[in-house]
């Protein structure tokens, strides 16, 4: 068998991510516990809580009428996401300086590869205290970083570290680190499989860790198999570490649900540009481009199709995504999501067009040209006028 | 309506209007047949909308009639008969008996009244040589894109003048044209029409039944094309819309040429492709002036490369070009055996192929390049 390459991965944790982009807007709120999500009086959840609420007991997914409860002068903000994604988007480019694999879990929160980087930046436990350092020097925005030899002890390990920590797990000491943790700490374990582990009378990870495969694949199936990994620190799957990228994605919640057919066009738009200024960062040309839906009722539909020549322009990957809209979206249903893939990732071009020649050349000189403008003058200095008219929500 | 035929002949006709059958069942009636004794024969018809078709076999007619037979079901049951007279009787609620040697069916049929009319043959423009149309097609229908959102691509560009006849096809990457002298009585004027690919393959498939020298008639009204070959009526909606200005991206400067064999070269594209990259076939030649390189390679399968020796030496500078194996081959397995001229300008704008074997047309293919 092959040796395995020993991994140095970091998982980077934004502290309360939305309530901190707040703060940056309205810093009089430091020090107050503040709420993102619904208000206090009304039905909905809490999306978000700063360090102050949580002390009253205030976590997210919470109704915000318990919250109000538990802390009656909690400050409420309706959160505008498209904000903290233009934040996430700021912290991801600090990310990308440092490693190019890095696979953004969510909105705030990311997996870092930093295998192979000792060089430029030291240990993975230094370049940690850089990246930590880069993101608050550069966002303002504090995080937490678990380093690790997998994901799975990286999670936990940033999990611990919160608020503002960072904590390095080495390798021969991920065993006792893990062991006295319960098994709820394990990414992954809920309260079904923590229940059904309590039955077999296994509270830590370490107990999990005695536990045999053989055990665990007959309670659980396939999933005792991921569980037995986990306990021993090692990462059932590691599928978004591949050298190669798979895809480059971008969506958008709206704070409100969206039925108006001219504000999800001018969405698509925009998401095109962020799809493809990544595209074109990375020296990639995607085949497919993939569309996402969601309904109001969470129903969610994916619809792709190829492209006749891989591409990294935006006006090409909008084009692609609204036949796609035009033809799957029901007009009678609101959305609540949209998001636009870039797939099947070449870096090159790869075939040229015969009949779209002229055009393609024009269309990659002004991408080329806009690209410059933005590089100088910020992301947003320079946008398609059909983004334009995507309604501000903050 | 009563009649009997011979299973051959019945299988023979049943085959060729299978096309043409809807596959999808959202209009029941499109997926039977019109079946129409008349006089000593049995008229068959189908439609899917798109396309009509029409034909024709002898038949022993006892009481002339119409009715309508579910168009698979029929060719399956018939295809599986012994070869013996089929007799068809309509009975009762629009079902169909069918009778030959031991077997007995009774087959569901629908009204004959809600088949759709298909349109009259109208008077032909021009009668063009079974052999012209079939080679015009096969050299050019594999350039027709699949995609359906260029649907004025999704068929091939038919242009008629006095004395010429081009077919041109392309999918946006690579375009395949050919041309022949060919006179044709009673056309003063050019005729361009769209031609779609579903009917080009059906034209292709009535093409094959009858002889080289036979003539098929071509005729058109607003909205359809009609080809008739034989007795055999193929009837196509016209593809509406404009047909890309092809001629603006034929290659005008192309000097730099060399000319291969085409079994040897196509035989070491093949080869190369194995182990090229599978999703863009991607292949690099190299042109020097006394040999001809070709490369491939991916990470799942290695590397290849072919070199080929060309009998007169290539008379442009030295250069790299990609291109997608794919498209090369498609071309040379359309082209007729014997040297291939390779014309190119740069690395960046389209190669231009032509065979010189090629007795009595002018056949060209233009492929872009791949950046690679």
């Amino acid at each position: 068998m092959l040796a395995q390459a020993v991994k140095q991965i970091a998982h980077v944790d934004m502290d309360a991510f939305y309530v901190s982009v707040e703060l940056l807007y309205r810093p009089e709120l430091r020090g107050q516990p503040v709420v993102v999500g619904a208000p206090g009086d009304q039905r909905g959840v809490v999306a978000a809580a700063s360090y102050e609420a949580r002390a009253f007991g205030i976590h997210s997914a919470m109704p915000s009428r318990t919250a109000k409860k538990l802390c009656p002068h909690a400050v409420f903000l309706p959160g505008n996401y498209e904000l903290y994604e233009q934040w996430s988007e700021r912290v991801r480019t600090v990310f990308e300086r440092f490693t190019p694999v890095v696979h953004m879990v969510s909105i705030d929160e990311a997996y870092l590869d930093l295998t192979g980087t000792e060089r430029l930046h030291g240990t993975a436990w230094a370049a940690a205290q850089k990246i930590q350092r880069a993101v608050w020097e550069e966002t303002q925005l504090p995080c937490s970083i678990g380093v690790a030899q997998s994901c799975v002890v990286s999670k936990v390990a940033s999990d611990l570290a919160k608020p503002r920590g960072l904590l390095w797990i080495p390798v021969d000491a991920e065993a006792a680190f893990l062991a006295p943790l319960p098994v709820r700490r394990i990414p992954g374990i809920g309260k079904v499989t923590e229940k059904t582990l309590a039955g077999l009378g296994v509270r830590t990870v370490g107990e999990l860790a005695r536990v045999k495969r053989e055990k665990l694949e007959e309670v659980f199936g396939q999933w005792g198999e991921a569980l037995y990994r986990k306990a021993r620190g090692r990462d059932a799957d590691l599928w978004f570490l591949d050298e190669e990228q798979k895809s480059i994605s971008h969506e958008r919640t709206f704070a409100e649900d969206v039925g108006d057919a001219q504000q999800l066009d001018a969405t698509l738009a925009y998401l095109a540009e962020l799809v493809g200024q990544r595209l074109r960062e990375a020296r990639l040309y995607a085949r497919t481009v993939t569309l996402k839906l969601r309904y109001e009722n969470f129903q969610t539909l994916t619809r792709a199709l190829t492209l006749n020549q891989p591409t990294d322009l935006d006006v090409v990957l909008y084009e692609a995504a609204a036949r796609l809209f035009r033809r799957n979206w029901n007009r009678k249903r609101k959305l609540r999501l949209l998001g636009i893939a870039a797939g099947q990732l070449d870096a090159a071009p790869g075939q040229l067009s015969l009949l779209d020649a002229d055009r393609h050349a024009r269309r990659e000189k002004l991408t080329a040209a806009a690209d410059a403008v933005r590089n100088r003058f910020g992301a947003d200095a320079l946008r398609s006028a059909k983004s334009l008219l995507r309604k501000p929500t903050h | 309506m009563e009649f009997s035929v011979k299973k051959f002949d019945l299988l023979r006709e049943l085959q060729l209007v299978q096309g043409v059958v809807e596959r999808k069942t959202t209009i029941p009636i499109l997926s039977n047949l019109l079946v129409e004794a008349k006089k000593d024969q049995l008229w068959i018809a189908a439609t899917d909308l798109e396309m009509g078709i029409r034909t024709v076999l002898p038949a022993k007619v006892k009481k002339e009639g119409a009715g309508t037979i579910a168009a698979r079901r029929l060719f399956e049951i018939v295809r599986t008969l012994p070869d013996a007279e089929i007799k068809f009787k309509g009975l009762e609620n629009n079902w169909v008996e069918l009778r030959c040697a031991r077997s007995r069916f009774k087959l569901v049929g629908m009204a004959r009244e809600n088949f759709p009319a298909l349109p009259d043959f109208p008077h032909p423009l021009v009668k063009i040589p079974a052999v012209i149309l079939a080679t015009l097609i096969a050299k050019t229908s594999f350039a027709i894109s699949m995609e359906e959102s260029r649907y004025t691509l999704n068929g091939a560009l038919l242009q008629l003048k006095p004395d010429s006849i081009t077919m041109v096809a392309t999918d946006g990457l690579r375009l395949s044209h050919i041309e022949t002298s060919h006179r044709f009585n009673g056309l003063n004027t050019e005729v361009r029409v769209l031609v779609p690919k579903k009917a080009l393959t059906e034209v292709e498939r009535l093409l094959k039944e009858v002889e080289d020298k036979e003539e098929v008639q071509f005729a058109r009204d607003d909205s359809h094309l009609f080809f008739k070959v034989g007795e055999r009526l193929l009837i196509s909606r016209l593809l509406s819309g404009q047909f890309p200005n092809y001629e603006a991206v034929l290659p005008r400067e192309n000097k730099s040429t060399v000319v291969l064999e085409r079994d040897q070269v196509a035989s070491a594209i093949k080869r190369a492709d194995l182990v090229a990259d599978q999703r863009s076939h991607a292949i690099r030649m190299a042109l020097d002036k006394n040999k001809v390189e070709i490369f491939a390679s991916s990470a799942e399968y290695g590397e290849a490369h072919e070199e080929l020796i060309p009998p007169k030496p290539y008379n442009g500078e030295a250069m790299q070009i990609g291109f997608n194996a794919t498209y090369l081959l498609d071309f040379l397995s359309a082209a007729a055996a014997g040297p291939i001229s390779f014309e190119f300008k740069d690395d960046q704008t389209a190669g231009q192929m032509r065979p010189l074997g090629e007795e009595g047309y002018k056949y060209r293919y233009v492929v872009m390049p791949m950046r690679l």
